[in-house]
């Protein structure tokens, strides 16, 4: 039996304590040994003072038997930062807002090493509390006002008259049902700040959000979490997106596609290969295809841009094409319209169409090619002159819109998904910064100021 | 290193002593509170019934701050409105220091004499302090009693009525705490630490909990 | 988080663009017959396109 060296009456292992709640003799067990300040008796709801070894009744609170379903129950032991906490008290705190009571709950949580933390719990949003060892900084130059600890800034989101309306376990403080303090919560999710004050003690804490799962998880509970209302003011936002750094990535692949566009254009050969002049007599029947010389296409495999212009009057030429190369004999099949027309109505006048048609042929190995060409069009409609130009390694500046376009629309929608949680997360506050942006850089950070860099770092 | 040893004058048990500069030192036996002089060992007092004590941290308990190695060897209980606190008194290599133990919240300080310090009277919650270019407020000011010793102590220390203390915070984490317990106050200074970081060792064991 | 994934996605969106030109590849499609006979050079008429655009026949005859 003895634990130390020095003596023959060591202090002994602390045990959990059984007593006898002096308003009704019902068992009232202290699970934090001699560290709870309140005990509350479970059956006739009498406060008692947990150091008086008499447990005096300090207040007595009327409320139905089990007024207020516990989700984590008294005496259930979870795993909160690697350490083992057991939950032994419980409260309902209420705030009214336009007359309408909002409510939320808090378990106390005990180690016998690492002491008490707290855990709160409203409409499914879990935080996990502690109280603060130094103090934070209040910044009341501002407005609203924001707190400063450990370099993060915390923004002033709710102040609230906040009463004690149910009680139950162990508690180590004083508690008394209907005691209110002034609290006020800032913000810099997925933590807040609270600063709790009660005649003349403040008491700073800090929650940090935790997902019901979590909760459920650390302590092996039962069935599913309820399920999280709305926007928490802690909640962090789920696409977790630091804007700022989402358009500065933007900006730096802007930069890069300018580059490679500018790249791309400097370096490719644009190299006319072919050149040909034809006319086609429609009052001829019979095969109208026909060969053309072969031409060389060199370098690396790229495309062969094909530009077929022609003098068409409200007519229009067919033309079914054949790239062929004559060593491989692999074949590219294509049909190509030139169609142009124009006429004068009662708006004006008015064209349809064009004289030219290009397309790019895409990945072209280098090698000796000739085009197969049968022109078609209506019957009797006169001659018609066209030409077919053949270039190499033309490069294709639809690409860079498709990249721009597929790089602007991620960040645009993350950015717009952002701002619709930040939106409603400030929906429950007074202090909702002003949705549209002072551009002065003054001390309102807005959510467009977040976005180029002017809030606090998340 | 040789620990001096005596005999209790009350009831003839063996008294050793952890740390050859202790001025005091309870007798575990008949809990008589026995004071050196130059010659032997004189009770000046009697210990009476200890309020129960759920610190984890007893006489003997071993630990690292600073990177400097520290034993538990006493300790003085206060009791306040709000329960009861230990004062431990560690004594390092170099010297002795003071571990604040308030509901498993843990400060560590250090005797800091010479300075410029207020009355109990003067002292307001909110009020500003300086010392070694650090700023403190004032956060908490704590009327408490002295309710008993335990092992050894530094200085002479018993039978004290209300002490009050003037707990003060440092947006750094670093604490300051000034005793009133005498005529002449103390400060001591230090910073909250965390019971992870004191690197415990041979702590108490608590029932249910492994 | 969110960052370091768009920025793998726009670093797969610029390369495979710099793949697409440098190989050359373009928004038409096109039809790749194989093994189209040395014949054709002689005779343009005994090559027809695939039907691969319409499901009938529309050339001329």
């Amino acid at each position: 039996m003895v634990v130390s060296a020095s003596g023959p009456n060591p202090p002994g292992t602390p045990r959990v304590k059984s007593l006898n709640c002096p308003g009704c003799g019902a068992a009232i067990t202290l699970r934090s040994f001699s560290q709870a300040v309140t005990v509350v008796c479970d059956h006739c709801h009498s406060i008692l003072d947990a150091q008086d070894p008499r447990l005096t009744i300090v207040q007595k609170f009327k409320a139905a038997v089990d007024e207020d379903r516990r989700l984590i129950p008294l005496g259930t032991r979870g795993t909160i930062r690697g350490t083992i906490y057991e939950v032994v008290g419980f409260q309902r705190r209420t705030i009214h807002v336009d007359g309408i009571p909002y409510s939320w709950h808090e378990y106390v949580l005990f180690n016998p090493y690492k002491g008490f933390r707290y855990l709160t719990e409203y409409n499914g949003h879990w935080n996990d509390t502690s109280i603060l060892r130094s103090l934070p900084a209040v910044n009341d130059n501002v407005n609203p006002a924001t707190v400063t600890y450990l370099g993060q800034t915390y923004r002033l989101f709710q102040t609230t008259k906040a009463g004690t309306s149910f009680v139950l376990g162990e508690f180590p403080w004083q508690v008394r049902v209907g005691e209110a303090a002034d609290v006020s919560d800032y913000i810099s999710p997925p933590r807040v700040i609270s600063s709790e004050r009660t005649g003349k003690e403040i008491t700073w804490s800090m929650g940090e959000y935790v997902s019901g799962r979590d909760i459920w998880k650390a302590f092996g509970l039962e069935g599913n979490p309820p399920e999280a209302v709305g926007v928490y003011e802690n909640q962090p936002s789920p696409l977790s997106a630091d804007t700022t750094a989402l358009w500065l990535a933007f900006v730096g692949f802007l930069v890069a596609l300018v580059v490679m566009f500018i790249g791309f254009e400097s370096f490719a050969h644009n190299e006319q290969v072919f050149e040909g002049f034809y006319s086609f007599d429609t009052k001829v029947r019979g095969e109208a295809s026909f060969v053309t010389d072969v031409f060389q296409l060199k370098g690396h495999t790229s495309d062969l841009e094909l530009t077929t212009t022609s003098d068409v009057n409200n007519n229009w030429i067919y033309l079914n094409y054949a790239l062929i190369n004559e060593d491989t004999g692999q074949a590219y099949d294509f049909r190509r319209e030139v169609s142009y027309y124009h006429g004068y109505d009662s708006d004006g006048s008015w064209t349809e169409g064009s004289h030219t048609d290009s397309v790019a042929i895409p990945s072209v190995p280098p090698g000796n090619y000739y085009l197969r060409v049968e022109p078609e069009s209506d019957f009797g409609h006169g001659t018609i002159s066209y030409s077919i130009t053949a270039k190499r390694d033309v490069p294709q500046a639809s690409f860079f819109g498709l990249a721009l376009l597929a790089l602007l629309v991620p960040a645009g929608f993350i950015t717009w998904r952002s701002m619709n949680f930040e939106h409603l997360r400030w929906a429950e506050s007074d202090y909702a910064p002003a949705s549209s942006g002072d551009s002065n850089g003054s001390d309102r950070p807005t959510t467009l100021g977040n976005i180029f860099g002017k809030g606090s770092n998340s | 290193m040789t620990q001096p040893t005596a005999n209790c004058p009350n009831c003839g048990a063996k008294i050793v002593f952890r740390w050859s500069s202790s001025v005091q030192t309870v007798c575990e036996y008949c809990k008589s509170i026995l004071v050196r002089t130059d010659i032997d060992l004189k009770k000046v007092g009697q210990v009476a019934d200890l309020p129960p004590n759920s610190s984890p941290i007893q006489i003997g308990t071993e630990g690292v701050y600073n990177r400097q190695a520290f034993v538990a060897i006493g300790r003085i209980i206060y009791e306040y409105d709000q329960g009861t606190w230990n004062e431990w008194h560690l004594v390092m290599n170099n010297g002795s220091a003071w571990l604040s133990d308030a509901q498993d919240e843990y400060v560590v300080t250090f005797a800091a004499p010479g300075r410029n310090l207020p009355t109990a009277d003067e002292s307001q919650v909110g009020q500003r302090y300086t010392w070694d270019s650090e700023s403190y407020t004032v956060a908490t000011i704590t009327k408490a009693h002295y309710r008993g010793v335990e092992g050894e102590l530094p200085f002479q220390y018993w039978d004290k009525h209300d002490v009050v203390f003037v707990d003060l915070m440092s947006t750094n984490g670093k604490f300051a705490t000034v005793d009133y317990s005498d005529e002449t106050p103390v400060l001591y200074l230090g910073q909250s630490v965390e019971f992870d970081d004191l690197k415990f060792k041979n702590l108490r064991a608590f029932e249910g909990w492994s | 988080m969110i960052r370091n994934l768009y920025v793998l996605y726009g670093i797969i969106v610029l390369g495979t663009l710099a793949m697409a030109e440098y190989r050359g590849w373009s928004l038409n499609s096109v039809n790749e017959v194989k093994n189209v006979p040395k014949s054709v050079r002689d005779n343009p008429g005994s090559y027809r396109s695939v039907y691969g655009f319409y499901h009938h026949y529309t050339g001329g005859k």
